[in-house]
């Protein structure tokens, strides 16, 4: 075991690791913070999707040691950390577009990069910035309304 | 992961680092984005590995111009940074890099480094086909010593490089393109997380006269162990019209440059005839962004 200090949602939590933990392991075994789910477990499908400084990455495939001093955002993370939805949350719940809700987290996680980094985002880039996030429920359609509409709600 | 790990290392210093490879010797292995470990797991390599060696601190992040006129990649840059460089997305010949990071989800773009993924010496990652492609050369540091490593060189084996014990990555450099040239590549895979069928890179040079001056046509995918130079493919071309005759003789000849995998994915058979299409379709993306 060793320990280590990560920066989560603004906080900083120190936590006793094995060497071989992965950052989605340590989110939901060691901290609670189980809105990350695991899947697949291997970097396929997208529902272990955090932001590292700002990026979404797979929580599956980053070691949590490797993830030390980074500031990771999770889900909980969105919408100021309390109870507040982030505009992609309200959207989802607004376009319908949570059946399973399995796929969900890391789907918000993904599109909150996008919307930070791409003003009013055509169909094509939606589509293209969800690639990694499978969801086995919506075909997607849903998905990509809701992403659309935070979109147009958040100022385009 | 479920690995058997003494301790992993986030070494400040290219000297610190090499000094945890050389203690460790077989027992470490270098990881950057982190993104291939999974994929060596599973594959059952790293039961001996007991020690990681996250070198992802050590700067070595960035694109520039290099003295030559060409592009030197630093090893840590990722594939987003890369995706989003001006030096590379504006110049055709240069485009087989952006066309190769148009598949990777964003999660791998933001996570995999240039040189993790040239480490890996996996014919069936995309980008280094497009660095083939480019008369790429690898930069790596062992102990305080620098070599150049051609990437014709460079990939030994399914997994296996030229990289000695304690080896690490430090930039690839692609050489200042001849005027006239331009470069594609292009992936078929049967959906989004699965592995390549075959990928073709390709770059086309003119003379005056609108013929094939020099040409690279580098193959991927399930062609076995390494990339492939398709040199039968190449010498077909060179010195014709670059056009649709040309592109022609080149994709009836690729498939006598390899040995198709057959596998659950395609048929070997299947895969000659995709060389043959991919060949013909690569060149021609490379032509029209020659105007």
């Amino acid at each position: 075991m060793k320990t280590i200090e990560l920066q989560i949602n603004g906080s900083t939590h120190e936590v006793s690791i094995e060497a071989d933990e992965t950052l989605l392991q340590v989110l939901r075994n060691r901290l609670d913070l189980t809105g990350t789910k695991k899947g697949c477990d291997s970097g396929g499908c997208g529902c272990c999707s955090v932001q590292v400084d700002g990026k979404v990455v797979y929580s599956c495939m980053m070691y949590a040691a490797g993830a030390a001093g980074k500031a990771i955002t999770t889900i909980e993370g969105l919408g100021g950390g309390g109870t507040a939805l982030d505009p992609l949350q309200q959207a989802f719940i607004d376009a319908g577009a949570v059946q399973c809700g399995y796929c969900t987290c890391g789907m918000i996680m993904n599109a909150s990069e996008l919307l930070a980094t791409t003003k009013n985002p055509g169909e094509d880039q939606i589509r293209h910035a969800i690639a990694g996030n499978l969801c086995r429920c919506t075909g997607y359609t849903k998905i990509v309304d809701a992403i659309k509409l935070a979109a147009a709600r958040t100022g385009g | 992961m479920a690995l058997n790990l003494d301790d992993y290392y986030l070494p400040a210093s290219l000297q610190e680092a090499t000094e945890l490879l050389q203690r460790y010797g077989a027992g470490a292995m270098v990881v950057a984005g982190g993104t291939f470990v999974h994929g060596l797991e599973v594959r059952g390599l790293l039961t001996e590995t007991v020690a990681l060696v996250d070198i992802s601190r050590l700067g070595l992040r960035g694109i520039g111009a290099s003295s030559k006129g060409g592009v030197s990649i630093q090893a840590l840059t990722t594939l987003a940074e890369v995706a989003a460089a001006p030096l590379i997305g504006k110049n055709p010949a240069l485009a087989a890099i952006n066309d190769a990071l148009h598949y990777p989800p964003r999660q791998i773009l933001n996570a995999a480094t240039v040189g993790g993924c040239v480490a890996a010496a996996a014919p069936l990652y995309d980008l280094p086909a497009a660095f083939l492609a480019l008369d790429g050369q690898v930069q790596t540091s062992l102990a305080g010593r620098q070599r150049s490593i051609p990437l014709d060189e460079f990939f030994v084996g399914l997994f296996e490089s030229a990289l000695q014990r304690g080896e690490i990555i430090t930039a690839i450099d692609i050489p200042a393109p001849a005027a006239r040239t331009a470069s594609a590549f292009l992936k078929l895979e049967t959906n989004a997380n699965d592995l390549s069928l075959l990928n073709v890179a390709v770059r086309l040079t003119l003379d005056k006269a609108g013929n094939c001056a020099d040409c690279r046509i580098i193959l991927g995918g399930g062609v076995g162990e390494t990339y492939v130079r398709a040199t039968g493919a190449e010498a077909a071309l060179r010195g014709q019209a670059a056009g649709e005759a040309g592109f022609a003789a080149a994709a009836a000849a690729v498939v006598d440059d390899f040995e198709a995998v057959e596998d659950h994915r395609a048929s070997a058979a299947y895969r000659r005839h995709i060389a043959q299409v991919y060949v013909r379709r690569t060149l021609a993306t490379a032509l029209a962004r020659l105007g």
